[in-house]
């Protein structure tokens, strides 16, 4: 084995390699049980992708076949049904991980510098799961699926002068149909390894700029731990109770976030009573749908998704930690949570009575926020200090200060790492 | 050790809460058609004498107007009916066909102005499928010769099992019963693979929760040898 592992070594960095990234990649020890997301969130893109092989090896990308080769799948491929329930729970399982490692993000204020491209890779992930689960939802060729598709390619409608070519282009006919659901075949079995690709460039991100944790400030050597055994045997605990609670919804409720809609074949002569998205897209159709005007609401739309990337922008705060040490941030922080569950109520419901006006004012709201925060985050900052800041967040940031000129020293023992010492 | 005792009660719990998110998802699901006509909130048991019932109510009845062309014949070995009874079922069709309605489309669409649905996913094609198909079943009333429904109005579909004209209460029991057992075998055929679904989940959810109970010990045991370090 030795002779095998150096001959590899004469010839490619491979010990090395699992040095650097793993039995000696220095993680902050005070890491919570939020920081599992992120590995949980790499699992279910390996559940997607693998089962997601497996399904077209059965499906048939026809406007005539699809809806029933689902079935044949359901019905008469051994397990078939568990492919698939995996595969349409293990969607929803994606964006339920992924909103929390965003939402973690948030809390903690790990976009700060110097992880922005950290949050920014994140944001383009985003921007690809979210292509890639609509594009798989017209696969069925459901009721469901054909109406949503057809809602949210006319939306591109708005695109000034190209917008009904651009439509056409990307439906490939003047509805969607046949065309439609080819080429979204072909890009959602495409996309998945390009968000693998980016998922290599968020992880090479990381590793240049390390796990942010929980007190927000670089903590001391001797307090980062190796990755491998710590985070690995956690990251594991954490993948098993995943899998406890995502098995409860592939087995005994996988129908639970199908709409029932969508076991009515598509027609495109018929269109269903309310178009309603998948959960995940909720908010964001509400903010959609708070706009009168439909260029209005695209934008806004547009905009609901992309302006997290402005975060390292907006928020200018100084102080550690997130919203732990900032009173107003953390409470904005809830609100803001609140705000996204209001929306997703709107967009599920039909826009009638006093549900308008609701979703026109958490849309106003959700963008305040944002807007807001620019202001107050300086101010909010000062507040504190003239206030005293706590004796703990005083003691890190002069201990920050410290390690700064101490590294400026000691630049040599940076790699040192207390795990070493105890093996027993 | 007392904190290990709590965070294993923690994972068991994990386990617990999928069953209460089951039954909070059952409790405030209120059952109700789009047009707010309450529907009756009975439980199928999915009981195989039931299920070969309402196998045969739908030869009888339905299949003169609705396909099911998801079953295939063989398949109903798999709710109890014998070989041969199957054999009397399909005629001289191959045990690999599916049941067909008897009347033409041409016909229906003449009788009806469209050709009646297929029944094979009725029972996932609508909100609270099967509560709905026994609701409506159960809730024709006549007028004056003519048929109507408050779960469906302006249906098209006669009424099948003849309870608008059932002479006394027990007759109309008879026909409920009737109805439960056709909408249990739509409930099975909907999703064949249900009851072997939730057989296998349940081991699984078990796996799941000793493996994390184990992996909370290895990840603790691990952690251990930080302690002597200070933080």
């Amino acid at each position: 084995m030795k002779h095998v592992i150096g001959w590899i070594d004469r010839r490619f960095p491979l010990t090395a390699f699992v040095k650097h990234e793993l039995t000696e990649y220095p993680t902050p020890r005070n890491l919570s049980f939020w920081w599992n997301f992120g590995s949980l969130a790499g699992i279910v893109l390996v559940i997607q992708i693998i089962t997601g092989i497996f399904l077209a090896m059965h499906y048939k990308p026809d406007a005539s076949l699809a809806f029933d080769s689902v079935e044949h799948i359901m019905r008469e491929v051994n397990y078939g049904w568990l492919i698939r329930f995996m595969h349409s729970t293990g969607a929803s399982a994606f964006f339920a991980m992924i909103f929390i490692h965003m939402a973690r993000t948030l809390y903690y204020g790990s976009y700060r510098a110097p992880r922005e491209l950290m949050w920014w890779t994140g944001q383009v992930l985003l921007l690809l799961l979210m292509a890639t689960a609509f594009m798989g939802y017209l696969l069925p060729w459901g009721q469901m699926s054909y109406w949503g598709a057809q809602v949210i390619t006319s939306l591109f409608g708005a695109v000034p002068f190209l917008g009904d070519e651009m439509v056409i282009w990307l439906r490939g006919d003047f509805t969607v149909g046949n065309a439609t659901l080819t080429r979204f075949f072909a890009l959602h079995y495409l996309l998945p390894f390009i968000i693998v690709a980016a998922v290599i460039i968020h992880l090479v991100a990381l590793h240049a700029v390390r796990s942010s944790n929980p007190s927000g400030i670089n903590l001391k050597d001797k307090n980062n731990i190796p990755f491998h055994p710590y985070f690995t045997v956690k990251d594991l605990f954490g993948i098993s109770v995943f899998f406890t609670v995502y098995s409860y919804f592939v087995f005994f409720n996988p129908n639970l976030l199908i709409e029932a809609d969508n076991y009515i074949p598509a027609n495109p002569m018929q269109t269903p009573a309310h178009i309603v998205p998948e959960w995940y897209f909720l908010p964001f159709y509400a903010i959609l749908r708070a706009v009168p005007d439909l260029v209005g609401g695209v934008i806004a739309m547009a905009l609901s998704v992309m302006i997290f990337a402005a975060m390292p922008y907006l928020d200018r705060s100084k102080i550690p930690g997130g919203a732990r040490y900032r009173p107003i941030f953390r409470i904005m922080f809830y609100l803001f949570m609140l705000d996204i569950l209001v929306l997703g109520y709107v967009g599920a419901h039909p826009p009638e009575g006093f549900l308008v006006p609701l979703g026109q004012i958490a849309t106003f709201f959700y963008f305040a926020a944002f807007a807001f925060l620019r202001f107050f985050s300086k101010w909010e900052d000062k507040w504190l200090f003239n206030r005293g800041l706590p004796a703990e967040v005083q003691a890190m940031l002069s201990s920050e200060q410290a390690q700064k000129t101490d590294r400026r020293h000691h630049k040599k023992d940076r790699r040192e790492t207390p795990g070493d010492n105890h093996n027993d | 050790m007392i904190k290990q005792v709590v965070l294993v009660c923690l994972i068991l719990s994990t386990a617990c809460f999928n069953i209460f998110l089951a039954t909070i998802i059952f409790v405030t699901t209120s059952f109700a058609t789009t047009n707010n006509h309450p529907l009756e909130n009975i439980v199928f048991s999915q009981d195989p004498a039931s299920l070969q019932r309402g196998a045969m109510i739908y030869y009888d009845v339905c299949r003169i107007c609705h396909s099911m062309k998801y079953i295939r014949y063989k398949t109903l070995q798999e709710i109890g009916l014998s070989n041969k009874q199957i054999d009397t079922l399909r005629g001289d069709k191959p045990e690999n066909s599916t049941p067909e309605k008897t009347t033409s489309d041409h016909m229906l669409s003449t009788l009806y102005g469209q050709v009646p649905p297929d029944l094979s996913l009725m029972a996932k094609a609508r909100k609270h499928g099967p509560q709905y198909i026994y609701t409506l079943l159960t809730s024709y009333t006549e007028n004056e010769g003519k048929y109507e429904n408050p779960v469906f109005p302006g249906i098209k579909m006669p009424d099948a099992m003849n309870i608008a004209v059932a002479i006394n209460e027990s007759s109309k029991e008879e026909i409920k019963n009737q109805a439960k057992d056709v909408t249990e075998f739509l409930l099975w055929a909907s999703d064949p693979r249900a009851s072997i679904r939730k057989k296998i989940g349940l081991y699984v959810i078990i796996y799941f929760s000793i493996l994390s109970i184990l992996l909370y010990f290895v990840m603790k045991r691990v952690w251990s040898r930080l302690d002597n370090v200070e933080s």
